[in-house]
């Protein structure tokens, strides 16, 4: 394992911010391991998001604006995969832990007959040896895991645990040919893109989260959004809001939504049950706001305040834009 | 048509989970082994497929788990799967990803499916890599995160989660699929379900039934744990009890600007 590929999941030219945290990572990767870092970027709006990639420390970013990328569900993004990584041999590829990315590194693993780490929040490194952090057991362990030297590995990374740094030498645009002689069968006949512009979850600096505590869906109008935007953040939700219909499926965090890890976590109206705590419990700072003191948000919050949020949101609200201003 | 459906068997996610510093293993005790909450889901879509589907549909339910926890499985049973099958194999253990990938697809080429559904995500090994390993080994297409699904003329016609939103796909069969948790709760196991399923067969399967080319278990497998570890303690916070609005507005502002995080 010498060289470092990161496959860069888009739509359109859009990335999200992993792809550069990645790119960052892939640079000091490469250099420990005396190799060199690529990018893989394919389907429509490759070209264009390959200029912004050229600002990041790469050596090389492969390019195909292949429309069948987007025209049929991941095999063709695959094979390219597949080509690309056999034509710098063995390697780390690094995927961001996105449900794509699950898709894709699990789909590279019996292709490369690689190793896997996943959900990694740091590396470690020593002697060309490469071990991935992971969380696991919802943040109940953490462990070391290392990939074998000789195979290809597959490693997916965690939004906002790694730093993107701009800067470096200019990465090579070369175009990568098609695979040939493949034939492609799940035909994707309509996809909707549902998120409006706003901060994605995972890459807020902060995220101000409801619960049921809330009572219905305009508290998350009315005083959660509010609050994020005086902060710069994103609103996010319990399964409980989510369940009731309040606000939609891709706000909630836990064990079976989101996991996110922003400097800031704000829980407004939510009790903490674990399967919530696992989805945010390596958040940098987190602050709760709930009626009851006994609450189990208690135990692994920095900062519970004992309130009613209804009375307490709006102050602090004006209070952040007070200060901003 | 035939459903196979694949269920890992985990420490109850809703336990809270303890490593022992001196072993550095879980603390087993007091923590009991369920299905994985995300193949209930999977399970829960296959019985529905076939509650639509009918004739002669069945629902098979495989796991790789040791043979100790066969009990367990039952409750895939009680649920309403026809029958199950169990590798265990002292050789499988230590097996990482890459291996229990490989072993899995192995055995369900020779259990055979029309239609396989897999879990999204395991509880305790949290890769979500298995589902897309499996379709590649088994040569057949896959499609993750299925909320709607509509079988018609032998074609598969799902509605699937993106990380943007969704999209409608279309697939020929056999095809791979794992669900989202939209797709819709699992149900109970019914007291008659529960009875039913102690006359229902579990299958046992062991590794030299598999004809496997490589090593699995620890010494077949491409990754190497080399620790684990409880996290860094977060300690218990502070708790203030806000007399109104003003003041818990007040004692947060603070906290995050000594904490220059405003
Ligand atoms: C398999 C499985 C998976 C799950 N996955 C997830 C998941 O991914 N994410 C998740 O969040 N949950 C998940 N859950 C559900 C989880 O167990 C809890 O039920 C859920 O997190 C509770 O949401 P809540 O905290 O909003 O509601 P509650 O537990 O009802 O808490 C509401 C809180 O609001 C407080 N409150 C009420 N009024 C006010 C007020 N005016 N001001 C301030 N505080 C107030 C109350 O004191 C209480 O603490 C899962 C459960 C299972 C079984
Ligand atoms: N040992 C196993 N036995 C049966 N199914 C498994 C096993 N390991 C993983 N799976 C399936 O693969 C899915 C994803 O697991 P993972 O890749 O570990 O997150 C699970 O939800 C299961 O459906």
């Amino acid at each position: 394992m010498k060289n470092v590929l990161v496959y860069v999941q888009h739509k359109n030219g859009q990335t999200p911010k992993v792809t550069f945290e990645m790119a960052t990572q892939a640079r000091k990767l490469a250099d420990a391991l005396g190799g060199k870092a690529h990018a893989l970027v394919v389907g429509p709006g490759s070209s264009q998001l390959a200029e912004t990639l050229k600002t990041y420390p790469l050596d090389a970013i492969h390019v195909n604006d292949d429309g069948d990328v987007d025209k049929y569900l991941l095999d063709p993004t695959i094979d390219y995969l597949d080509a690309a990584a056999k034509a710098i041999g063995p390697s780390l590829v690094l995927v961001a832990n996105t449900l794509t990315g699950k898709d894709v590194a699990g789909r590279l693993v019996a292709r490369l007959h690689a190793g896997i780490c996943a959900d990694a929040v740091d590396f470690k490194l020593d002697g060309g040896k490469v071990v991935a952090v992971m969380p696991k057991l919802g943040g109940a362990a953490i462990t070391d895991c290392e990939l074998l030297a000789g195979d290809y590995g597959v490693v997916t990374i965690r939004p906002n645990a790694f730093a993107a740094q701009a800067g470096g030498a200019g990465a090579g645009v070369q175009a990568i040919e098609k695979p040939a002689g493949m034939s492609y069968t799940v035909v994707v006949e309509k996809d909707v893109e549902e998120s409006s512009g706003e901060l994605a979850l995972e890459e807020a600096p902060v995220v101000v989260a409801g619960g049921r505590g809330l009572g219905g869906p305009e508290p998350f109008d009315t005083l959660l959004k509010p609050l994020a935007a005086a902060l710069g953040g994103a609103v996010g939700a319990s399964r409980a809001a989510a369940d009731a219909g309040w606000v939609p499926y891709n706000l909630q965090i836990g064990q079976t939504g989101k996991t996110v890890s922003p400097p800031l976590y704000i829980a407004v109206g939510i009790s903490g049950a674990i399967q919530h705590k696992v989805g945010m419990r390596s958040s940098g700072t987190i602050v709760a706001i709930n009626k009851d003191g006994q609450s189990p948000i208690a135990e692994f919050s920095d900062l519970l305040v004992v309130g009613d949020a209804f009375a307490i949101v709006p102050e602090l609200t004006k209070l952040v834009q007070a200060a901003k201003s | 048509m035939k459903i196979v459906v694949t269920v890992k068997l985990v420490p109850d996610p809703n336990a809270e989970k303890r490593i022992d510093n001196g072993t550095k293993r879980l603390v087993r005790t007091g923590v009991e082994t369920v299905l994985n909450p995300y193949d209930e889901y999977a399970l829960e879509a296959a019985l529905q497929i076939k509650e639509k589907a009918g004739g002669d549909t069945t629902v098979t339910v495989f796991s790789m788990a040791p043979e100790s926890l066969k009990e367990t499985l039952r409750k895939a049973l009680a649920m309403g799967a026809d029958d199950a099958v169990l590798l265990s194999d002292a050789g499988l253990e230590g097996s990482d990803v890459w291996a229990s990938s490989y072993a899995i697809s192995h055995a369900l080429k020779k259990i055979g499916f029309d239609l396989l559904i897999v879990g999204g995500l395991s509880d305790d090994g949290s890769t979500g890599a298995t589902p897309g390993a499996l379709a590649e080994y088994l040569q057949t297409p896959l499609i993750t995160n299925a909320r709607k699904a509509e079988i018609a003329d032998g074609k598969l016609k799902i509605e699937r989660e993106t990380d943007t939103g969704y999209q409608d796909v279309i697939a020929p069969l056999p095809c791979v699929l794992t669900t989202a948790l939209t797709f819709g709760e699992p149900r109970y196991a019914s007291l008659k379900g529960i009875m039913g399923a102690k006359k229902k067969t579990i299958a046992p399967m062991s590794v030299a039934d598999l004809g496997l080319d490589h090593a699995v278990g620890q010494s077949g497998s491409k990754t190497q744990l080399l620790s684990f570890a409880p996290p860094p303690v977060r300690g218990k916070g502070q708790v203030i009890e806000a007399a109104d609005g003003a003041a818990g507005a007040k004692a947060i502002f603070d906290f995050l600007k000594e904490r220059k995080l405003v």
